[in-house]
């Protein structure tokens, strides 16, 4: 079975590196999507570094809003472990993705066995566009909605805040009552978000009412990522450059700048000339680009549409052992290959590129 | 390869006085002279001192909140110095790539991050491995976990906290153990705000005392070279002396480390309420040989505060600069909070400059005090030429003196305290006492059969200038700075123990973690691999 193909035709995967490798050379402004695990994220920002490339995460614009929450201006936070173990008071902000509602489930059919111990009640706090598909995991939580009429979740939260510091508010919210009881005998509500949901000014206003609660008693919040991949893969790129992902190097300096470095926009401005794709989960299509060259390292079983070479690689956990960030427990976490496969590695396979460059350069991984 | 360093001052107390000597290094490691035989490359290191690389046993370099700092603070690249271009993430801010460099060019080779979550142990092993050049360590966290407290509430055997503390550190790769405010991050969660040395833990009744007693006779007990590594209660605030005398005069006849003392030399004298008890603090050291301590000097500019102590950086949000702290809540011993601050040339940063340089000053043996910033906590790392200096010259602490706040220094005893410590002092404080503090035999001195660890460093009137710029530095005999700049890289290994497991234990964390955490443990574990670096851990004997 073919793992390397240049335009449409299979390869033997040596010459797909190589042909690889010269295009990374020849180009001027090479940028990189990420999807991938640990390795692949480290091995892809050291290739990055060697050309002086941007990289992106292919959920860039929910990450960036994540990020932006703790950049503009941080917040108090718990793990998910400390949540199921002490928070008898869980309030659900806005929707929380499918990939985490094991998780609630987990919680749900669990007792905290620290603090309170009380019975673990449960809040949801929406607005007007919350999806009702979403309600379904809500009525078996038994989660007792906030809601206000015709308001965005961000007013919610505004109007949330404002009533628990009493202050004067024009409209209500259902079940407000109730949760200010709630609030008053739990000993560490926690309040649960996920960046695709909220936009940015609700994280801050979130944020601003933990910190009110904090003035005299205790609160806190577990963030759970959009997606997992992406969030290790910024934590990864946080250590080594200093900056999260939307980062760029001009003059090997690297540039962290969430709109300048936006890989999407930069290939429909024809900003860049070369875009390698990288997707160890596969699935996905990389953004049309032109005359933007592509390079696809995916998980693939044939050549990716538009691109001048494609590399089968295999995804952490599944194909390969690896390292991935889990928001089940707040951290990274060793994957093993559930089905071990023939497919290389991101990593292996960004390495071999690397090696392959003209000119004998450090590679930082 | 054999390698011959000719014509150096080489300052190695360990092996006797300083003298000129040639120094040899045969592949990676320290020879006597080999007779007959040729050097295959020879360094004339003549008017340059030489010594072992540098250790530096409290930086905090790597893991969770470092890289949470980094998150919260993208503006903060500039309070780091730049490096040279045209190398790899060459100029890349607060990076683990810079890490390794900037230390390398001081002519450090070992530095110990002293602070890592045992649940997030995963990540702080890769950030370190991302740490090239030097050699790197961590020390495991105790002392706030549910189930240490349980243990010592149900009043378990000693043999049982001994068999968990062991499970920890080797688990986590550590190659010792601390423990941060012991209890208070677990008070904080029960809305507890302040919390000293015989405060209780509410859910558990056991004191702070208590814990930290159980965990530095289990660390002695276990034969971990290192001292229980402590950062006590009430850090940072005024009258926080009382409570660092209190645990020193605790020690028992059990060795103790105390960390970065320089943040509890605080007293409540006069009219501000804040003063210097720094020659206190140091009377108390100088009559305590079970302990030892760091000073965590402070020095003036942009920083950040990271730590594990949740309780004490919660309370010091209202000083952010810029005003934005992440404040975390983790599992156990996880979690902590990130406040930057700057530190400014008033009333307060004067004092702390003070203290710290009166610790340094006024504790007599070389041996028991340690040399660090509590990077970035007090100043980034970057800080430590301009640290030497003052250490080793008078007039450059009078003249700093001058530009600060006089009713501060008015309340210390700096002015009077004339002592210059000398080269042979620096290289107890740095290279041997620290080598000797963690157990590492294999370095810290120049003798055959240490690795060839070392740092050239070429005589001037500029001290910091010369500590800034090694003109040679040998990591495992490979030459990898060449006048101050990195001229060769390697991956260095992360330092631990491995003390081997008690089945019970590991039987028994199965157990809870699946019943507390409905996780199997193996969620919480690693495997080397997971590294993926080639031998990314090497292995520190324990006692016997």
């Amino acid at each position: 079975m073919s793992v390397a193909w240049i335009g449409s035709q299979p390869v033997p995967l040596t010459d797909a590196i190589r042909n690889a490798a010269k295009l990374l050379a020849s180009c001027r402004c090479p940028v990189f999507t990420l999807d991938t695990d640990v390795h692949g994220t480290r091995s892809t920002i050291a290739l990055a570094t060697m050309l002086g490339g941007a990289y992106d995460h292919a959920k860039g614009q929910v990450l960036a809003n994540e990020v932006a929450l703790f950049t503009n201006h941080g917040g108090m936070f718990t793990t998910p472990g400390e949540a199921r173990r002490r928070s008898s008071l869980i309030i659900l902000v806005g929707e929380i993705p499918p990939l985490h509602h094991d998780l609630l489930q987990a919680w749900a059919t669990s007792q905290p066995d620290l603090g309170d111990k009380h019975t673990r009640r449960w809040f949801h706090i929406a607005g007007d566009e919350t999806s009702s598909s979403y309600g379904k995991r809500l009525r078996q939580l038994k989660a007792k909605p906030l809601r206000g009429e015709g308001l965005s979740l961000e007013a919610t939260l505004a109007l949330l805040r404002a009533r628990l510091q009493h202050r004067p508010a024009l409209s209500s919210l259902s079940n407000i009552d109730s949760l200010e009881k709630a609030l008053a005998s739990a000993q560490f509500p926690v309040f649960v978000f996920s960046g695709g949901s909220v936009e940015a000014a609700g994280l801050v206003m979130l944020q601003g009412l933990i910190a009110d609660l904090n003035r005299k008693g205790r609160a806190s919040s577990v963030f759970l990522p959009a997606d997992d991949d992406a969030w290790g893969s910024a934590l990864a790129s946080l250590w080594m450059t200093g900056f999260p992902l939307r980062t760029g190097f001009i003059n090997s300096l690297p540039s962290y700048d969430p709109v300048q470095w936006d890989v999407q926009r930069m290939i429909h401005a024809k900003e860049t000339d070369l875009h390698v794709w990288v997707s160890g989960r596969g699935g996905q299509t990389p953004p049309k680009g032109g005359k933007v060259v592509l390079i696809s390292l995916s998980r693939t079983d044939v050549p990716t549409s538009g691109a001048a070479v494609t590399i089968a690689v295999g995804q952490a956990g599944v194909d390969h052992d690896g390292v991935a960030y889990s928001s089940r427990i707040g951290t990274f976490r060793a994957v093993q290959a559930a089905t071990p496969s023939h497919l290389p590695s991101v990593s292996k396979v960004i390495g071999q590129l690397a090696d392959a460059l003209p000119g004998r350069r450090e590679f930082a991984c | 390869m054999l390698i011959r360093l000719s014509g150096g001052d080489v300052v190695d107390p360990v092996n006797g006085k300083t003298s000129q000597r040639d120094v040899w290094i045969r592949d990676e490691v320290l020879v006597d002279a080999p007779k007959g035989e040729a050097a295959d490359q020879t360094h004339d290191v003549s008017g340059c001192i030489v010594m072992a690389g540098a250790i530096d046993i409290h930086s905090h370099i790597g893991g969770g909140n470092v890289n949470t700092a980094r998150l919260l603070l993208p503006e903060h690249h500039a309070a780091h110095m730049p490096r040279p271009a045209n190398t790899p993430l060459s100029n890349a801010g607060w990076s683990t790539f810079q890490t390794g460099c900037l230390y390398a060019q001081m002519g450090f080779t070992t530095v110990v991050e002293p602070a890592m979550a045992p649940y997030t142990a995963l990540h702080t092993h890769l950030e370190l491995a991302d740490i090239p050049i030097i050699d790197r360590a961590t020390l495991a966290i105790l002392g706030n976990d549910d189930f240490t407290l349980s243990l010592l509430r149900d009043g378990k055997s000693s043999a049982m906290i001994d068999d968990y503390v062991a499970w920890v550190v080797g688990s986590t790769r550590a190659l010792g153990v601390k423990v941060i405010n012991a209890g208070a991050a677990a008070a904080f969660k029960d809305n507890v705000r302040s919390f000293s040395l015989d405060d209780v833990v509410p859910e558990y009744g056991v004191s702070s005392r208590k814990i930290v007693k159980s965990l530095q006779s289990s660390v002695t007990r276990l034969g971990i070279p290192h001292p229980l590594h402590v950062h006590a209660n009430n850090l940072g605030i005024a009258g926080s002396a009382d409570t660092a005398a209190a645990t020193i005069a605790a020690t028992e006849g059990v060795p103790l480390h105390l960390a970065h003392l320089q943040f509890y030399g605080y007293g409540t004298g006069g009219k501000r309420k804040f003063s210097s008890e720094a020659a206190r603090l140091a009377e108390a050291v100088n009559a305590n040989p079970d302990v030892t301590i760091d000073v965590g000097q402070v020095m003036f500019g942009q920083t950040v505060t990271i730590s594990s102590d949740v309780m004490r950086q919660f309370s010091a949000i209202g000083n952010a600069s810029p005003k934005k702290t992440i404040i975390f809540d983790g599992d156990g011993n996880g979690g902590g909070g990130i406040v930057p601050y700057r530190y400014k040339q008033d009333y307060y940063g004067s004092l702390q400059w003070a203290i710290g340089l009166e610790l340094f000053l006024l504790i007599a043996d070389p041996w028991r005090v340690f040399f660090t910033t509590d990077h970035p906590n007090g100043a980034p790392f970057t800080a430590y030429p301009e640290l030497f200096e003052l250490l080793m010259s008078s007039a450059s602490r009078d003249a700093k003196s001058a530009e600060l706040n006089a009713a501060a220094l008015e309340l210390t005893t700096l002015a009077s305290v004339r002592r210059e410590y000398t080269l042979e002092e620096i290289a107890i404080m740095t290279r041997a006492a620290p080598a000797k503090l963690l157990g590492l035999k294999d370095r810290g001195h120049l003798g055959a059969g240490a690795i060839a660890d070392i740092a050239v460093y070429r005589k001037g009137r500029d001290i910091a200038k010369m500590f800034r710029e090694a003109a040679l530095v040998f990591k495992n005999g490979d030459l990898v700075v060449k006048n101050g700049k990195v001229s060769q890289y390697r991956w260095g290994k992360t330092l631990r123990l491995n003390p081997p497991p008690d089945k019970a234990i590991i039987k028994r964390m199965k157990a809870y973690h699946e019943e507390r955490y409905g996780l199997s443990l193996d969620w919480f574990t690693f495997p080397d691999s997971a590294i993926q670096r080639d031998e990314p851990f090497a292995e520190v004997p324990c006692n016997s």
